[in-house]
This record gives C-alpha cells, structure tokens and sequence, in this order.
C-alpha cells in the first residue's frame, strides 16, 4: 500500500517552519547588511577596516572606490575617552606631535594615550 | 576575541587641530576595504619600492615610526593613489564587479577567482600590473590560478580558464619542468605549433598585401 498523504503533513508543517525562520533570519541579515551577505570572522583588523569604511562613506557596509577622501575625513577619527572632563577639552592653539604621549593628569587637558 | 583588553570608552573626542603648515599635505585615499583588497595587489606591484621603504622606516624607529616616517607615509599613499586612478579610469566594470563581488563575500579572494581573472587580464593590458603573490612553492599551481578552489561556495565552469600574462605562463611552465616533465614537453609542443601557425598566417598574410 502506498503511504498516504496525510502522514507526510506534519513533516512539511516541520520543514516549512524551519525554511520560513531560515528564510527570514536570511532576509533579516541581508537588510541589515545593506543587500549583501552578513560579514563572518571579522577579527581586528576587518573591524578597524569596517570603522575606516564608516568614516569614509557613513555606513558600516558602505563602498567607494573613488581615489580622494570625503573632505572631513582627516577629522573624523575619534580619540576614544572614558571620561570627558567638561570645559577642559579645547584645542590647542600649537598642535605638535608628541601631545599623542601625554598622560591623563587631574586638572590638565585630557590627551589619552591610549587607544 | 580575548586578545586585547576590554577598553570601556564612554566618550569620543574630536580632535579638529589642523597639521602644522611645515607638513606637506597629501590628498587621503578614499577607497575602502573591498576595492583595497581587490587593488591590493596592483597597489604592491606598482608601490613596492615605496612600501618597502616605510616598512623599513617603521621597522628602524619602533615607537615614533607615526611621526619619524610621514614623509615615506605620504609617498605611499601618493603612490596607491595614482594606481587607483588608474584602475578607475580603464579597468572600472571589471573591477567594479570583482569588488562587489568580494563584499558579497565575506572579502574571500576565494569565491571571486573569475571575476579576478577578467580583471587582472584589462589591468595587465592597459596598465601592464601584474599581480604576484610572493614565495610562492615552486611545486604546486599557485593558489590564484587554481580551476578548483576547494572552499567557494561555486564551482569554476570548465570552460572558464585563469588568465596567465606571458611571464607568468613562462614561469608556471618552468615550475611545471620540475614536477612533471612530460607534461611540459606537451605545453612547449603546443607553443611550437601555436608559433608556427602565426608565423604562416603572417606569411600569408604578407603575401597578399
């Protein structure tokens, strides 16, 4: 006798319920991701590079292949600080290079050395 | 995930202090991660004498290489630039098309071998860059001119065929000699007849004009 079909329903409900999340977690992602595939195994480097592309276009997943930056782009890298001591933080007027090996000191401005 | 200290940052500073004017400014590159890495080895073929001196210049000054080595900084970033302009200006489909095709995935030079092909074929005819991965074995295909990646989601179709510049053919076929003489043999073989065949087109040829 050959197998009815009534058995084999509760197995497609199964398979349709596991393709419809597969299916959506998929187009979820691929939203997320700006119509491409999710980026897997990113380390480090691929994060930095992935800030860098940020900078560059404004989104994470974002593109450009043109030879000059965006004009504020030299500008746009944050110095990351966990505490910002309010009315200290001002430019200085003589901007010279060893300011990136100065410590935090109480009272003074807050040039982290630290990344 | 482990390899670095948690750093908790609260804050960003925006530092806007301009460079003082003693440094000459250069114009920052504005490609990001995917075109990089499908230029990368465009960028190193053309770059290499100037790479090779900033990473000797970082090497020689560890610690205050960011400030000892701006002036090898700019010549590289210089120097990717013009190789940039380049590829835009005469190769853009091709390389259009292998770095979505790298963004698509994952930035695996892997999945992407074909599109690789046609576009180090347009950058070796316009530009004549050549792409080279260094230390390469001598007794295996190197891994860009494989028609079997073993890892791509897709198989390369039969009828696809990597793209080989004439060094490059010179040198495989060389490398080939050593493991597999026979069929070098074959390869010159058909070399010898492709030559003569061109050699008695041409003479045709001649013989009609």
């Amino acid at each position: 006798m050959p197998v009815p079909f009534e058995t084999l329903i509760p197995y497609g409900i199964i398979v349709a319920m596991f393709g419809i999340s597969g299916a959506g977690m998929s187009k979820i992602r691929n939203w997320q991701n700006g119509g491409k595939r999710q980026r897997r195994g990113i380390d480090q480097w691929d994060r930095v590079l992935m800030d860098r592309d940020r900078r560059l276009t404004g989104d994470l997943r974002g593109q450009a292949h043109n030879p000059t930056a965006p004009p504020g782009y030299e500008l746009n890298n944050p110095w990351r600080v966990r505490a910002l001591l309010e009315g200290i933080c001002e430019p200085e007027a003589n901007y010279s290079a060893p300011a990136r090996e100065t410590n935090v000191v109480e009272g003074m401005g807050v040039r982290t050395g630290t990344r | 995930m482990a390899a670095r200290k948690p750093i908790f940052n609260q804050h960003v500073l925006y530092d806007t202090t301009p460079l003082p004017e003693s440094i000459p400014k250069v114009k920052e590159l504005g490609t990001t991660s995917a075109p990089l890495m499908s230029a990368a080895f465009f960028i190193g073929a053309r770059c290499k004498d100037y790479n090779d001196d900033f990473m000797q210049c970082k090497t020689e000054n560890p610690g205050k290489g960011e400030f000892e080595c701006l002036k090898e900084g700019r010549r590289v970033t210089r120097c990717a630039r013009s190789v940039i302009k380049d590829i835009n200006a005469n190769c853009l489909d091709q390389f259009k098309a292998h770095w979505e095709c790298l963004e698509n995935n994952n930035q695996q030079m892997w999945q992407c071998r074909q599109k690789e092909w046609s576009l180090n074929k347009c950058v070796f005819d316009k530009l004549g860059l050549e792409k080279r991965i260094p230390d390469q074995p001598k007794d295996e295909v190197p891994v860009q001119f494989r028609r079997n990646q073993i890892y791509a989601h897709a198989s390369i179709p039969i009828t696809q065929f990597p793209y080989l510049t004439p060094s490059q053919r010179a040198e495989q076929v060389e490398n080939l000699r050593l493991r597999d003489p026979k069929k070098a043999a074959r390869i010159d073989l058909w070399d010898e007849q492709q030559r003569q065949k061109e050699a008695a087109e041409a003479a045709a040829a001649q013989t009609k004009a």
